[in-house]
């Protein structure tokens, strides 16, 4: 039963912090908007799933890669990959100011209750999945492949493969940035208020309506970078892509603590390498029920997460 | 709630059709036209599909109006989009249209099922195109589809020895890893296959549910387990996926998969280069390579398509048995049902197709096989 984790251990592992960097980046939007609205933004998953879209319009259409071209080399390479990053960036994070306009903005100017917006939001996941049902006509999209998968090294009998080097490095450099924008930036600091205190927030003279629409930016910024390491490791897409990828980064946040960006940090990854050697271990299908029996132990234990709920402590 | 809006939808869409039939047919009862119902998801998320097999309902329909015959047929759509509860509401109103006097589909074992007591209480005969869940035929399944329904595709009895008999074909010393989606198709298929497989050639079985992302462990394990023939029994996006993240990981053995990943999508999603070499079987063998060339010609000039989809064939043989019944004059319930389960067809290629008491046909449907050759399906005879 353990021979395959003993045997692959370290194949298992790389392939699971990749995974586990991809949930950190989703799990950052649902964490950041929560930390300001305490409200859990359901569209986080559908504007992952337009992110993944950014990346792949941008290798297919822009850069005319196709299934059958050979992959990109040298400074294309570069440019391709810090394009397709950016274009998925950019879809995600206007969609996601775009939910904020639509969903929420207005309901709460209208100072209906959390419940009302809550339901606004699953309304535009729904709307922006069908939306995307329709253009792609259901059918799944594979990406071309532009970064060739070379293995560079082999550590303990684990192939060390470029896409997951990538995906690790750069993941983790995003969240830093981030992070860092959070804790130390003016508008940060203003985020952090407004999640600490709203209503004196308010009277210390923060721009609310700024500051909610540039967490929904931020947070969707994010999403649509996992967006794009989804694409570089998996090469494929498709409409409903984002219900599984967005619960399992949901479950990274409340198992790391939800509004706690440190939390999501940690909460992604134990999740990813959890996924994978659960499934290693117990066979696949086991994967889904290891992950919550342990996400319920540890809310048994720690009900705010690993890292506590933010509720006054949101210092990034 | 999303569903539930599509659902309704389909089933007020389904009902005006049918009313709207009702109403055309009395009115033009003396030029003795009859109805045809095709059920079969023809929109939502399956809609491909039964899109596809349309084309060779509509073809086979289109060469008998050609015949200038005495009795005109038309076909009537029914959606149910793939889905057993849509199927479930859908029925009666076929059933109870009596215009309506075989049925071609529906495309879906789950839908089927779901419409079978409805059919069955209005004696409707039907013959579908897609469904091959074995208990449809099985005389000792609670719910079967004796003695109204029949079928003109291998079952997954067939297919899953099929499968493996061709994905190990040429290997020395097999050992395969067999994986299959939790699906209801795909877990079929893999008990099937599974009982293929003596305990020397098996080398370990893994389920990976539908929509997974990531297929690293499965990888790992199946090298792990020194495995040179991986049989993956699912649907073709995630095929796609499976074989990429195989080839990715350094696996060179073969890779085979059943009738779920034969679609055109398969070897553009995973890629010229993993594709290569796929093993893959099919219910039925394609229409392009039993049709002459004359019925080729016609058939994109009706449709627009130049490839056919799946399917295309076992439609267009459901159609023409029914359509060779109502030549014979059997033009109401009961006249079409006796003549479906006493007569004896001619498929497109010439086969012939008799039915058994439970509705498969006498020996077996073919089972195509087909291998991906530089991103296309080539198809290579029978498995």
């Amino acid at each position: 039963m353990f021979a395959v984790l003993i045997d692959q251990f370290w194949s298992l592992t790389i392939a699971g912090i990749a995974l586990g960097f991809i949930y950190v980046l989703i799990s950052l939007g649902y964490t950041m908007v929560y930390g300001v609205l305490r409200m859990i933004n359901f569209a986080n998953s559908e504007i992952f799933m337009w992110g993944t879209f950014g990346t792949v319009i941008t290798s297919r259409d822009i850069f005319h890669y196709t299934q059958t071209s050979e992959p990109a080399k040298g400074a294309k390479l570069v440019l391709v990959l810090v394009t397709s990053l950016l274009m998925s960036m950019l879809v995600a994070g206007l969609t996601a100011v775009f939910v904020e306009f639509v969903a929420y903005r207005r309901l709460r100017m209208k100072g209906t209750n959390r419940l009302a917006t809550l339901i606004s939001a699953i309304g535009i996941s729904i709307a922006l999945q069908e939306i995307m049902r329709l253009l792609t006509h259901s059918r799944p999209v594979g990406a071309p492949r532009i970064l060739e998968k070379i293995i560079l090294t082999e550590v303990w009998g684990a192939n060390i493969r470029l896409d997951t080097v990538i995906t690790i490095i750069a993941a983790a450099l995003i969240f830093f940035i981030l992070e860092r924008f959070i804790k130390l930036s003016r508008m940060g600091k203003a985020i952090r208020a407004v999640s600490m205190n709203e209503d004196a927030a308010k009277l210390m003279g923060v721009n609310l309506n700024r500051v909610i629409t540039t967490t929904f930016l931020v947070g969707g910024l994010a999403t649509g970078a996992a967006g794009f390491f989804y694409i570089t490791v998996f090469e494929y897409t498709k409409f409903n892509i984002g219900f599984t990828m967005g619960m399992a980064a949901f479950t990274a946040a409340v198992l790391g603590g939800i509004g706690n960006i440190r939390g999501a940090f940690f909460g992604g990854l134990s999740l990813g390498l959890l996924e994978v050697y659960a499934s290693a271990v117990l066979g696949t299908q086991w994967k889904a029920v290891t992950v919550f029996i342990v996400l319920v132990l540890v809310l048994l234990f720690k009900p705010n997460g690993l890292f506590g709920e933010a509720v006054q402590t949101t210092r990034a | 709630m999303n569903k539930k809006i599509q659902r309704s939808l389909a089933v007020a869409s389904a009902a005006t059709l049918i009313f709207g039939v009702s109403a055309v047919s009395s009115a033009g009862a003396a030029q003795k036209t009859v109805y045809l119902a095709f059920q079969a998801p023809l929109t939502g998320p399956n809609a491909l599909t039964g899109q596809d097999e349309l084309t060779g309902a509509k073809f086979a329909l289109s060469e008998y109006n050609a015949t200038n015959p005495t009795v005109k047929v038309e076909l009537v759509l029914a959606d149910d989009q793939g889905d057993p509860t849509v199927a479930g509401s859908l029925a009666p109103g076929i059933a109870s249209n009596k215009t309506i006097i075989g049925l071609i589909g529906p495309a879906y074992s789950g839908a089927t099922q779901a419409s079978l007591p409805a059919y069955k209480a209005g004696g409707l005969a039907m013959i579908s195109m897609s469904a091959t869940r074995v208990s449809l035929t099985d005389k000792k399944a609670p719910v079967n589809g004796f003695p109204i329904f029949k079928r003109v595709v291998a079952n997954d009895k067939f297919q899953g020895p099929a499968l493996v008999r061709y994905a190990t074909k040429g290997v020395t010393s097999p050992k395969v890893y067999l994986v299959d989606d939790i699906s209801a198709y795909g877990a079929g298929l893999a008990d099937y296959a599974k009982k293929t497989i003596t305990a020397a050639m098996s080398a370990g079985k893994d389920s990976v549910p539908v929509n997974t992302s990531d297929y690293t462990s499965v990888v790992a394990k199946v090298k792990a387990s020194g495995a040179n023939v991986v049989i993956y029994c699912g649907y073709a996006p995630d095929a796609a996926k499976f074989v990429k993240a195989l080839r990715d990981g350094g696996y060179t053995g073969v890779f085979a998969s059943g009738d779920g990943t034969l679609k055109a999508d398969f070897p553009v999603n995973a890629g010229k280069a993993a594709a290569e070499g796929a093993r893959l079987t099919a219910a039925d063998v394609p229409f392009e390579n039993l049709a002459t060339a004359a019925q080729m010609v016609a058939y994109t000039k009706l449709t627009g398509i130049k490839v056919p989809g799946t399917y295309v064939t076992s439609t267009y043989n459901a159609t023409n048995i029914f359509l060779t019944c109502i030549k014979q004059g059997s033009i109401t319930r009961p006249g079409i049902q006796n003549c479906i389960t006493n007569g004896t067809f001619k498929g497109i290629a010439g086969d012939t197709i008799k039915f058994d008491r439970y509705g498969d046909i006498i020996g077996g449907a073919a089972v195509g096989a087909f291998t991906i050759k530089d991103g296309k399906i080539v198809y290579g005879g029978v498995a």
